[in-house]
C-alpha cells in the first residue's frame, strides 16, 4: 500500500518535471520517430538481399524489431534515468538520504525517476508489432496473449536486473558509464533474431547477456511459436536475475557501509 | 532507559588508496594501489540524554560526520558499540529509521526540478505519516520557518537559505525524536544562520527532540548547545560544558580597533594584551570578565574610528584545547 502510494507520487513528480520541459517533449518525439524509421529501414535493407534471416521472414523479424523498440523505450523510460541517478548519488554521497529512509532502498533507487517521453518508443514498438502481425495475417488468441504478456514481463525483469547490477557496480567503480554503453551496443543485436548469430556468440547472447530472452523469445510468444522449454527458461531466468540483482544490491550496500567514510 | 544515545569505545577505520602525483604515479596506482588505514573515529565514548543539544566541534576530517553516519546506521562500526533509542543503528530497523533524521548542509534530498512540497508529500508516504498529523506538522513548521511563499516554488529557483529551510522541513515532517544536523548553516548569511539556529532551538523545545549538531560557526554552537564534544583525528578531546571550556582556555574577548591617529603598542597595552598593532589598526585580547569596562575606558581615552568585539574563533579554542591536552592527558572529561 505504502509502495503503491509512492509509485503514484513518483509518477506524478515525473509528469510535473516533464511538463516543465515542454520543448524537450517535441524534440524527443522526433528523435524517437527517427530511430523507429532507422530500425525499420535497416531491417528492410537486410531483406532486399535475402528472404529469411536465421529462419525468420521479413514480417516476423519486424515483430522482433517492434519488441526491440518497445524494450528500448522501457530502458530509456525507467532504467536509464534511475541508474544515472544512482551513479550520481553514489558520487555525491546523497545516496545516504535513500539509505536512511524506512523503505526498501532498491525500490527507492530504481523506481524514483522516469523519463516519460520515452513512452513514445514503447507505443511505437507496439505499433510495429501490430502492423507486422497484420501483414502475417495472425490474430493471437487469449492464451497466446497471456503467454506473450508473461514473456514481456520477464523480458523487462531481465533488463531491469541487468541495469541494476550495472548501477550497483558504481559503488566500487564510481564511473560506470562505459558499462551502460557496452550494454547498449550488445542490446543492438536484439533487433535481429538470436538464430541469426552462430556458435559462441549465440550462446553468449542467450546465457551471458541474455538478449535472446529480451527480444527474440517474447516475439516467438506472440507469433505462437513458443515452446515450453523456452517459456520455463524465461521465467527461471527472470526470477533468477531479479533475485541476484537484489542480493548484489544488498551486498554492495553492506560494503558501502563498511568501506566508505 | 537513562540515555537516548550511548556510544562506547566506538571506532571506525577504513582503507583509502593514495594516488601519487603525476602520470607515472597514476599509472602505478592503477596497477598496484597502496592502501592506508584511516582511523576516522578511534575509541570514542559518550552518552546523551533525552532533549539534550550537543555540539560536535572539530576541524575538517576530525571524525564528526563519520560519527553521525555511524549513529544514522549508514556505516558499520569497526569496533565498539552505538545505541540510539535502544536500537543498533546499522541494523536499520524500520522502527528506528522512522524516529531519527539526518540533515547534511552540503547535500540535499529535495527534488531539484520540483517545488519542495512534492518532496514533502513523498516523505509523507515514506514515513507513513497520517494526513492529519502531516498537515499539523507542516503548519507548525510553516509557522517556525515561514515556508508558505517558498515551498511551492521549484527548488532550483530558491536561494541557499530558502532551500535549507525546506531541507529542514523535509527532514522533520515525521517528527523525529533524534536529530543529527551536520553543518546545517554552512554557506548561509548571518541573518539566515540566526533564523535556522532559532528554529532548531524552537523545535528542540517544542518536541523535546535530542539534537547533535556539528558546525564550523562558533555562534551556532554557543547559541544552541550547553554541552560540546570536541573531536580531532578521531579522538575525543573534550566533553563537557561549553562555557566552562571557554573560561578555561580562552578567557578573553577580542577587540579589533581602527584608530584615527597612530598609537603605540605601549599605550594600547594598558587596555589589554596587544596581539597586533601597526599604528592605525590593532587587535587586543582583554579578559572576558572586564571586557566591557576595558572597552569603555578605551573609547573614552582614544580616538577610535571603528571597533568590533569578537569571541575567540572556535578554531583557536580547539587549538588551545589540544595544546592543553597534549601537555596533560589525552582525554579530558568534565
Amino acid at each position: 500500500m505504502q509502495y503503491l502510494k509512492l509509485i503514484t507520487l513518483f509518477l506524478k513528480a515525473n509528469i510535473l518535471i516533464e511538463l516543465e520541459y515542454r520543448a524537450n517533449f517535441v524534440a524527443h518525439a522526433l528523435v524517437s520517430l527517427g530511430w523507429v524509421s532507422v530500425t525499420i529501414v535497416g531491417t528492410t535493407v537486410f531483406f532486399t538481399q535475402t528472404d529469411t534471416i536465421g529462419g525468420w521472414t521479413f514480417y516476423e523479424t519486424l515483430v522482433i524489431s517492434g519488441m526491440f523498440t518497445l524494450i528500448g523505450g522501457f530502458i530509456q523510460m525507467f532504467l536509464q534515468p534511475n541508474v544515472q541517478k544512482v551513479i550520481e548519488m553514489v558520487r555525491l554521497g546523497t545516496l545516504d538520504f535513500v539509505l536512511i529512509k524506512p523503505v526498501n532502498s532498491q525500490f527507492m533507487a530504481s523506481l524514483r525517476y522516469a523519463q516519460l517521453f520515452s513512452g513514445v518508443d514503447v507505443i511505437a514498438g507496439g505499433f510495429i508489432m501490430v502492423y507486422a502481425m497484420g501483414h502475417l495475417g495472425l490474430t493471437p488468441d487469449a492464451v497466446t496473449l497471456l503467454l506473450f504478456a508473461v514473456m514481456v514481463l520477464m523480458s523487462m525483469v531481465i533488463v531491469y536486473s541487468i541495469w541494476m547490477v550495472m548501477a550497483t557496480f558504481s559503488f566500487w567503480f564510481v564511473k560506470v558509464g562505459n558499462m551502460t554503453e557496452l550494454f547498449n551496443s550488445v542490446y543492438d543485436t536484439g533487433r535481429f533474431p538470436v538464430s541469426t548469430f552462430q556458435g559462441v556468440l549465440r550462446v553468449m547472447l542467450t546465457l551471458v547477456i541474455p538478449i535472446a530472452f529480451i527480444t527474440t523469445f517474447p516475439a516467438q510468444a506472440i507469433l505462437g511459436r513458443l515452446d515450453a522449454v523456452t517459456f520455463v527458461a524465461s521465467v527461471v531466468m527472470g526470477f533468477g536475475m531479479f533475485v541476484f540483482s537484489a542480493w548484489f544490491w544488498r551486498f554492495a550496500i553492506r560494503q558501502y557501509s563498511s568501506a566508505s567514510s | 532507559m537513562a540515555y537516548q544515545i550511548e556510544v562506547s569505545h566506538l571506532s571506525k577505520h577504513y582503507q583509502v588508496h593514495d594516488k601519487e602525483p603525476g602520470l607515472a604515479g597514476s599509472l602505478r596506482s592503477f596497477f598496484a594501489r597502496k592502501y592506508r588505514v584511516v582511523k576516522a573515529v578511534d575509541d570514542v565514548s559518550f552518552t546523551i540524554g533525552q532533549g539534550e543539544m550537543v555540539g560536535f566541534l572539530g576541524p575538517n576530517g576530525a571524525g564528526k560526520t563519520t560519527t553521525l553516519k555511524v549513529l544514522s546506521g549508514l556505516l558499520y562500526p569497526t569496533a565498539g558499540n552505538a545505541t540510539v533509542l535502544g536500537f543498533t543503528p546499522h541494523q536499520r530497523e524500520t522502527a528506528y529509521l522512522k524516529q531519527f533524521t539526518l540533515v547534511m548542509g552540503q547535500k540535499q534530498q529535495l527534488m531539484w526540478d520540483l517545488p519542495a512540497l512534492e518532496t514533502f508529500l513523498v516523505n509523507q508516504a515514506i514515513y507513513e505519516i497520517p494526513r492529519a498529523q502531516f498537515d499539523a506538522t507542516l503548519k507548525e513548521l510553516d509557522d517556525l520557518l515561514d515556508l508558505g511563499p517558498i515551498m511551492k516554488k521549484q527548488v532550483r529557483k530558491l536561494s541557499l537559505g530558502e532551500r535549507m529551510k525546506c531541507e529542514l522541513a523535509a527532514a522533520l515532517l515525521h517528527r523525529p525524536k533524534v536529530l543529527f544536523l551536520d553543518e546545517p548553516t554552512i554557506g548561509l548569511d548571518v541573518t539566515m544562520q540566526v533564523r535556522i539556529r532559532d528554529f532548531i532551538a524552537a523545535f528542540n523545545k517544542r518536541y523535546g527532540a535530542t539534537v547533535i549538531l556539528t558546525s564550523h560557526y562558533m555562534a551556532d554552537v554557543t547559541a544552541l548547545c550547553d554541552r560540546i564534544i570536541v573531536i580531532d583525528k578521531g579522538h575525543l578531546f573534550y566533553d563537557g560544558n561549553f562555557r566552562a571550556l571557554i573560561e578555561r582556555v580562552a578567557p578573553y574577548k577580542i577587540i579589533k580597533l581602527q584608530l584615527e591617529r597612530p598609537t603605540t603598542s605601549e599605550v594600547l597595552s594598558q587596555f589589554g594584551k596587544v596581539e597586533f598593532s601597526d599604528g592605525l589598526t590593532a587587535v587586543l585580547h582583554v579578559p572576558r570578565a572586564s571586557a566591557t569596562e576595558s572597552a569603555a575606558r578605551l573609547l573614552a581615552q582614544l580616538k577610535v574610528e571603528d571597533v568590533t568585539f569578537e569571541d575567540p574563533p572556535v578554531e583557536d579554542i580547539i587549538r588551545e584545547v589540544f595544546a592543553v591536552n597534549a601537555a596533560s592527558n589525552p582525554t579530558a572529561q568534565e
